[in-house]
């Protein structure tokens, strides 16, 4: 199967039997690149970029997380200058999360505005050392919408399991946050890679600033269509976080109109991107 | 293309659609799987498994050319020994789907291995689910641990003359169930819904360590979009013979069919 057979797949349309669609550009919101403190790092990075190939994705917005928790300055900052090093090696195809651990204050502040006025980076991604509603966290998320950037935020809700993280904030945190920075745009990471998904994008139904990415290795049927229903085929955003055919089979067998279909698969991302000019 | 791993009937903690025999086969009809192994989600919670079992044999009554049944049991339950020779002589049921964590009872228990020798003298199947949930997802109610490879290496070593099928598993490759060479003997097969064909591509070690007979197509559906399986066979490196033994040949040869 070539790439253009898949793609026309995972759109519902038929490329390869000469029936001429409309694609637009496929965009995975959520994914990483290897920290470098082990020798296959750059291998793998290339395996993503050629499952990307594979699967028919333009371009995967990627940041690089350090292996240690908390995350330390040097840590964040090896990944950002890795990140955009790779930048350069996958031109076009990997844009850049900056990532940042909130609680180094100005120095966490000043690495954002770096990476995204002078590298082109498209992003903070905040993982968890701190809660995203931590009086901590909020000089990066209202300076995300100064620079007129999304912050992607790791998160999860179990129902019952003790988290091994205890810092996790889950979708009802990054409702409150929203809610209290109006002007910042969130996206929650990974339906289906966070626990109970559907209070997750319950939890989410009235929080207007906040995008859901489908990234996740749990395959529940059910999960998209679910998303879409509650907010909106415009608040859903393909996304894989290293999960690669489970994410792209999810969105290729949702059962939503091809219109939603274009919407999550890069439409929706596109217009994010756009506030910045990226 | 054969999946050996679907369910019919509700589920106790999450509701699921394409759940009765004619919405499973329209499901199947539009994504290409011609065959299905099915066998009772309801039964996973019920505290007697039977009633899942005579749900999908009313379910799969005229669509047994397409849908073929394994049983839920328990034999950690009362009168299993009676349920398993209905479930085998009257309803006809090809394989066992055994949730030893689920109803309370060890793979390698007394009970569980005299089950296991009896199917494997009906010469039928026993597939084993490492998991039904995402541990993380499950309700309140509920603390099931998945089933680790040792329990499964164990039992396969305690009943040598039984064919198993481990599935919605991951992470053999890291155990003696996916390494060449690991001494156990070749009676179990492994099914791919939660492998990764990409990046660590883990379908692809198994066929190098274990040989391209042992992998088994299989969705998980209608709990999983059947899309991710289907997938990972579509972007697998392995020539087109290879393919068809694992979405079709391999469940062929192991079914009897």
């Amino acid at each position: 199967m070539t790439r253009r057979d898949l793609v026309a797949g995972l759109l519902g349309t038929n490329v390869a039997a000469g029936v001429q669609a409309k694609r637009g550009k496929v965009i995975d919101a959520h994914n990483h690149l290897n920290f470098h403190n082990r020798p296959g790092w750059a291998e793998d990075d290339r395996k993503l970029i050629e499952a990307a190939d594979k699967l028919g994705i333009d371009q995967l917005c990627c940041s690089i997380l350090p292996p240690e928790r908390p995350t330390t300055l040097e840590g964040f900052r090896l990944s950002n200058r890795w990140l955009a090093e790779a930048m350069g090696r996958f031109r076009g195809r990997v844009l850049g999360y900056c990532f940042v651990n909130p609680g180094y204050g100005q120095e966490a502040v000043d690495e954002v505005r770096r990476y995204v006025e002078e590298h082109g980076f498209i992003g903070v991604k905040l993982y968890n050392d701190f809660r995203v509603t931590d009086p901590k966290v909020a000089p990066i998320i209202e300076l995300a919408a100064r620079l007129r950037v999304p912050i992607l935020h790791h998160a999860g809700h179990a129902s019952w399991l003790p988290s091994p993280q205890p810092n996790i904030s889950d979708a009802g945190d990054i409702a409150r946050a929203a809610s209290a920075h109006p002007e910042t745009t969130f996206i929650c990471a990974h339906i289906c890679g966070g626990g109970d998904w559907e209070w997750s994008i319950k939890a989410l139904r009235d929080a207007r600033g906040v995008y859901f990415d489908t990234s996740g290795s749990v395959a529940d049927e059910g999960t998209v269509e679910l998303a879409v229903r509650t907010l909106g085929a415009e608040r859903v955003l393909f996304a894989c976080d290293l999960s690669m055919t489970a994410s792209v089979g999810r969105v290729r067998g949702a059962e939503i109109s091809e219109g939603d279909r274009r919407k999550v698969m890069g439409e929706n991302m596109q217009r994010i991107l756009a506030r910045r000019g990226a | 293309m054969i999946d050996v791993n679907a369910y019919l009937g509700h589920f106790a903690f999450r509701q699921l659609r394409h759940n009765t025999a004619a919405g499973l086969l329209r499901l199947m009809d539009r994504k290409g799987i011609e065959r299905a192994v099915v066998s009772s989600a309801a039964a996973i919670t019920y505290r007697n498994a039977q009633p899942g079992n005579e749900e999908v044999a009313a379910e799969v009554r005229g669509h047994r050319d397409r849908l073929i049944p394994f049983a839920v049991l328990n034999p950690a339950y009362a009168d299993w020994r009676h349920d398993f020779r209905v479930c085998s002589e009257e309803f006809g049921v090809r394989g066992l789907r055994l949730y030893p964590h689920w109803h309370g009872y060890s793979l390698t228990g007394e009970a569980c291995l005299e089950l296991v020798r009896a199917a494997a003298a009906r010469r039928m199947p026993v597939s084993v689910p490492f998991r039904v949930e995402d541990r993380r997802q499950q309700s309140r109610l509920v603390d099931v641990a998945d089933v680790s490879q040792e329990e499964a290496i164990a039992v396969a070593r305690a009943v040598p003359e039984a064919q198993f099928i481990f599935g919605n598993g991951s992470g053999f490759v890291s155990s003696a169930l996916g390494k060449r060479d690991s001494g156990l003997a070749a009676n179990y097969s492994i099914e791919i819904s939660l492998l990764t064909a990409l990046i660590a591509n883990e379908i692809g070690q198994l066929i190098q360590n274990l040989g391209e007979d042992r992998i088994l197509f299989g969705s998980g559906m209608p709990f999983h979009y059947p899309d991710g399986a289907l997938l990972k066979l579509e972007v697998l490196e392995a020539s087109a013979g290879v393919k068809a033994k694992i979405a079709e040949g391999n469940a062929r040869r192991l079914l009897g069919l």
